[in-house]
């Protein structure tokens, strides 16, 4: 994926299907507490995991966005969620610890997702994601859709480029105007970038057939990940702690 | 050998809800280890026959196909599948961004390998095969993304080459490659005509294909003529009338009224000294004096060229420019120059050497790192973008990046609205414009109906409509036949000539050399090179180590020892001494 980070780093060497079936249990695993402190806790975990794998310079990247993130939930469902005895309010807003307390969980759960995502996006290759999708049982024309959908986002937000390139240099100005002025100047962006999406498309498509995507019957893979100690034990562990997180009294 | 591997018999395709074929009559055996060339005009068909050779023509592609199409190896089918034909004709496309996918070099290589099911221990032999064919061992690893133009299409090769075709069919694979890059595919075809049993080639540049064993001329749909090039491109006049551009050499023997049967430069060169041709005296001194545009050695007392004085006004003033594109090193790296009002400037150099990078600085559309760029005597920081775009008219390479509109008038008269202009002020621009570039009385048609030469003629109206007086055009010949080339050309050599500064981003030199009158050329994002077009093809040894080649008809200047710009330019210089 475009955020691919290359390193050797134990995260990296994960069967791919241990990475995404860890992820999705690390994620549920986010679900099962609704203390702010077993959320800290969590998010401090799956902070080491992006240090270990050095996925910190991805996290930096989208770090106005987790601030954005921590501080509208914190704010918001403090605010606005009813629970408990409210020791201040002012119309619609109230304030009580049980909010405060709701408010710190969804924000550390809110990050923990994001990063557990970005740290597997971090380690995972789009092959690698779509080789992992083949191995838990996903037929191979979807795995294979999925992954290039990854692949030509980036190449898509290059010819968007070029066609507003194109058109600023031909006068577009797409900052003044109302709004209805303002949507009527995206026409001229969207005709070519339809045009090229279809034509790219096309293009693709012949190419792939012309390699023999499409062929019946049996199929094999280039790349080969062995299943082994590491994807036992990591998956092991992220399945106790469900259990464990989920038959827990709710704390 | 002599059992043909493809076999088409009456061939005949039409497009859905297209009134008439794309493809008709085509008979045509390809033998093995034959090595053939297309070549034809936009829509004589042969990037449709391309595709029937493959299958993906009528499974993908939808119409009505007649006639049969035999391919040795694979059992008779009524509509074989494509990926049945894959395994015996690999299909490689033009467009080497839109046929690559894969996240390295390597998984790209094998793809092919998987869909047929071919088991992980022989893969990796034949992927490491495929890329050692094409030179790109020691890739394996590499994003695609990061490789040249040329390394891609390479790799598109490969990448059909490891599914073991019988015959590797090519549709214009170096339209959009450098010098570099085109030279590299046709070394890669003279090497692989030897391994495996076929290649079929579309290719505009005649020069580069003489070695082939065959040419098949297309026309409408037809394949109007079949032979060895010596055959078929030894007619200049009816190549050119068949939308390719004929050989240079058979130009010159036309000229001189001499057999044009001789193809290559040497040949050539030797016919017409046998013949009694010799250079006049002082005809290089007569060529370095002349002007571009009229006739040089005759007469022979031409008055010289005026040199690019200081009086003329510069227009375009670059100093120290440096470009980054946030933290990768510069992509434009310490240039400085200046462009006269009225020149027409060819700027050339590798993919990726800072040419298009360079240019978007003089409409605006990047601002630079370090240094100063100023257009017009103002710096262009402190040039609003709409004010400085009304003045630097920029037509990108594909015209199909900017047209939208229903209509050819609506537009050209685009650019003109944005700038504000009152509607009958843009009535007349546009008339204008209109009758610049030829396409009066079309002002209702559908831009979308027009033919690739003639949206490029709408893509320069539409920016002639804002009265420019600076054009910067990137590769406007680009995926043009040469009739649509030549007409662009001609267009903005009439456009230089009504006194607007050209500046033209190209890889053909054959353009430069005819067309531009100052050459800058550009390497790793500094300028290695900027002069007087002949000066520049006068160093050969230094073209040659930047990768760059003299055209052919400067080349066939060489052989009298003349640094001539075109075959018109030799004719004059020669003369004919009676024995």
């Amino acid at each position: 994926m475009v955020l691919y980070i290359p390193s050797d780093s134990l995260l990296h060497r994960l069967h791919p299907s241990t990475k995404i079936v860890g992820l999705a249990l690390l994620l549920i695993l986010t679900v099962a507490f609704q203390s702010p402190w077993y959320q800290l806790v969590i998010l401090a975990g799956v902070l080491l995991l992006a240090r270990s794998a050095g996925a910190f310079r991805n996290l930096r990247r989208i770090l106005p966005l987790m601030i954005t993130v921590l501080v509208f939930s914190v704010v918001s469902w403090s605010l606005f969620r009813r629970i408990g005895d409210p020791f201040w309010s002012f119309g619609l807003f109230t304030l009580s610890t049980e909010s405060i307390r709701f408010g710190f969980a969804m924000g550390f759960r809110l990050e923990a997702m994001l990063v557990s995502g970005m740290v597997f996006v971090s380690c995972t290759k789009v092959e690698e994601f779509a080789y992992g999708l083949r191995a838990i049982g996903l037929p191979f024309a979807v795995s294979f859709a999925l992954s290039l959908a990854f692949r030509l986002v980036p190449l898509f937000f290059t010819r968007i480029g070029t066609v507003v390139q194109a058109q600023q240099a031909r006068g577009l100005d797409l900052k003044s105007g109302n709004v209805l002025q303002r949507a009527r100047k995206y026409v001229p962006l969207l005709v070519p970038i339809f045009v090229y999406a279809i034509r790219d498309t096309d293009l693709l498509s012949m190419a792939l057939e012309s390699k023999g995507f499409g062929m019946r019957g049996r199929r094999t893979e280039y790349l080969a990940f062995p299943f082994v100690w590491r994807d036992y034990a990591i998956l092991g562990l992220l399945v106790i702690l469900n259990i464990a997180g989920w038959l827990m009294p709710v704390p | 050998m002599n059992q043909p591997i493809l076999t088409l018999s009456d061939l005949a395709f039409t497009y859905r809800d297209a009134p008439k074929p794309a493809l008709d009559q085509i008979d045509y055996r390809h033998r093995r280890g034959e090595f053939t060339v297309i070549v034809g005009e936009t829509g004589a068909g042969k990037s449709t026959l391309c595709r029937c050779l493959n299958g993906l023509i009528p499974s993908f592609t939808k119409g009505r196909l007649e006639g049969s199409l035999q391919v040795a190896g694979h059992r008779d089918s009524e509509r074989p599948q494509v990926y049945e034909l894959a395994r015996i004709v690999g299909l490689v496309f033009q467009d080497f961004e839109a046929q690559l996918f894969s996240t390295n070099v390597e998984l790209e290589t094998a793809f092919a390998l998987e869909n047929f099911a071919v088991d992980r221990d022989r893969m990796k032999t034949r992927v490491d095969r495929a890329l050692n064919r094409v030179g790109l061992s020691g890739f394996e690893q590499r994003d695609p993304a990061s490789l040249s133009g040329g390394e891609k299409q390479r790799l598109a090769i490969a990448s059909v080459l490891a599914g073991s075709p019988s015959v590797v069919v090519m549709d214009e694979p170096t339209t959009d490659l450098d010098p570099v890059g085109k030279r590299d595919i046709f070394t890669l075809a003279q090497v692989l005509r030897n391994e495996i049993e076929g290649i079929i080639l579309v290719e505009h540049e005649t020069e580069h294909v003489l070695s082939a064993d065959r040419i098949l001329l297309m026309h409408e749909g037809r394949i109007v003529q079949e032979g060895p090039p010596g055959e078929i491109l030894a007619d200049p006049r009816n190549v050119e009338r068949h939308g390719v551009r004929p050989l240079q050499t058979t130009v010159l023997l036309s000229e001189l009224g001499l057999e044009t049967d001789a193809l290559t430069i040497e040949d050539a060169a030797a016919r017409i000294r046998s013949a009694g041709w010799r250079v006049k005296k002082s005809a290089q001194e007569s060529l370095e004096g002349a002007r571009r545009r009229e006739p040089p050695c005759d007469p022979p007392g031409e008055p010289p060229h005026e040199p690019l004085d200081d009086s003329r006004q510069s227009v375009v003033h670059i100093k120290n420019l440096v470009f980054r594109y946030g933290e990768a090193p510069p992509a434009v790296d310490g240039v400085s120059l200046d462009i006269a009002a009225g020149e027409f400037v060819a700027l050339v150099g590798q993919n990726g050497c800072g040419k298009t990078t360079l240019a978007k600085h003089l409409n605006g559309l990047h601002a630079p790192t370090e240094g100063e760029v100023r257009v017009l005597g103002k710096s262009i920081t402190d040039w609003t973008l709409p004010e400085l775009g009304r003045r630097v008219g920029y037509v990108f390479q594909n015209p199909d990046h900017q047209i939208f509109a229903n209509t050819v008038r609506d537009e050209v008269a685009f650019g003109a609205r944005n700038y504000g202009f009152s509607e009958e002020e843009v009535g007349e621009k546009v008339d204008a414009a209109l009758a610049e570039t030829g396409l009066s009385g079309r002002d209702l048609e559908d831009p979308f109906n027009l033919t690739r030469g003639e949206r490029q003629q709408l893509a320069v109206a539409s920016v002639l409509a804002t009265d420019p007086g600076i054009l910067v055009l990137d590769e406007p010949t680009t995926g043009l036949d040469y009739h649509g080339q030549v007409a662009i050309l001609n267009l903005v050599r009439r456009l230089n000539e009504s006194g607007r500064t050209v500046v033209m981003i190209t890889h053909s030199m054959w353009v430069v050399a005819e067309y531009a009158d100052r050459c800058i050329i550009m390497s790793g994002g500094r300028v290695v090179q900027d002069g007087d077009v002949r000066t520049c093809f006068s160093n050969p040894e230094l073209l040659e180590s930047l990768y760059l080649e003299a055209p052919e008809a400067v080349r066939l200047g060489y052989e009298f020892g003349l640094v001539a710009r075109s075959v018109q330019e030799i004719a004059h210089c020669l003369e004919r001494v009676e024995e």
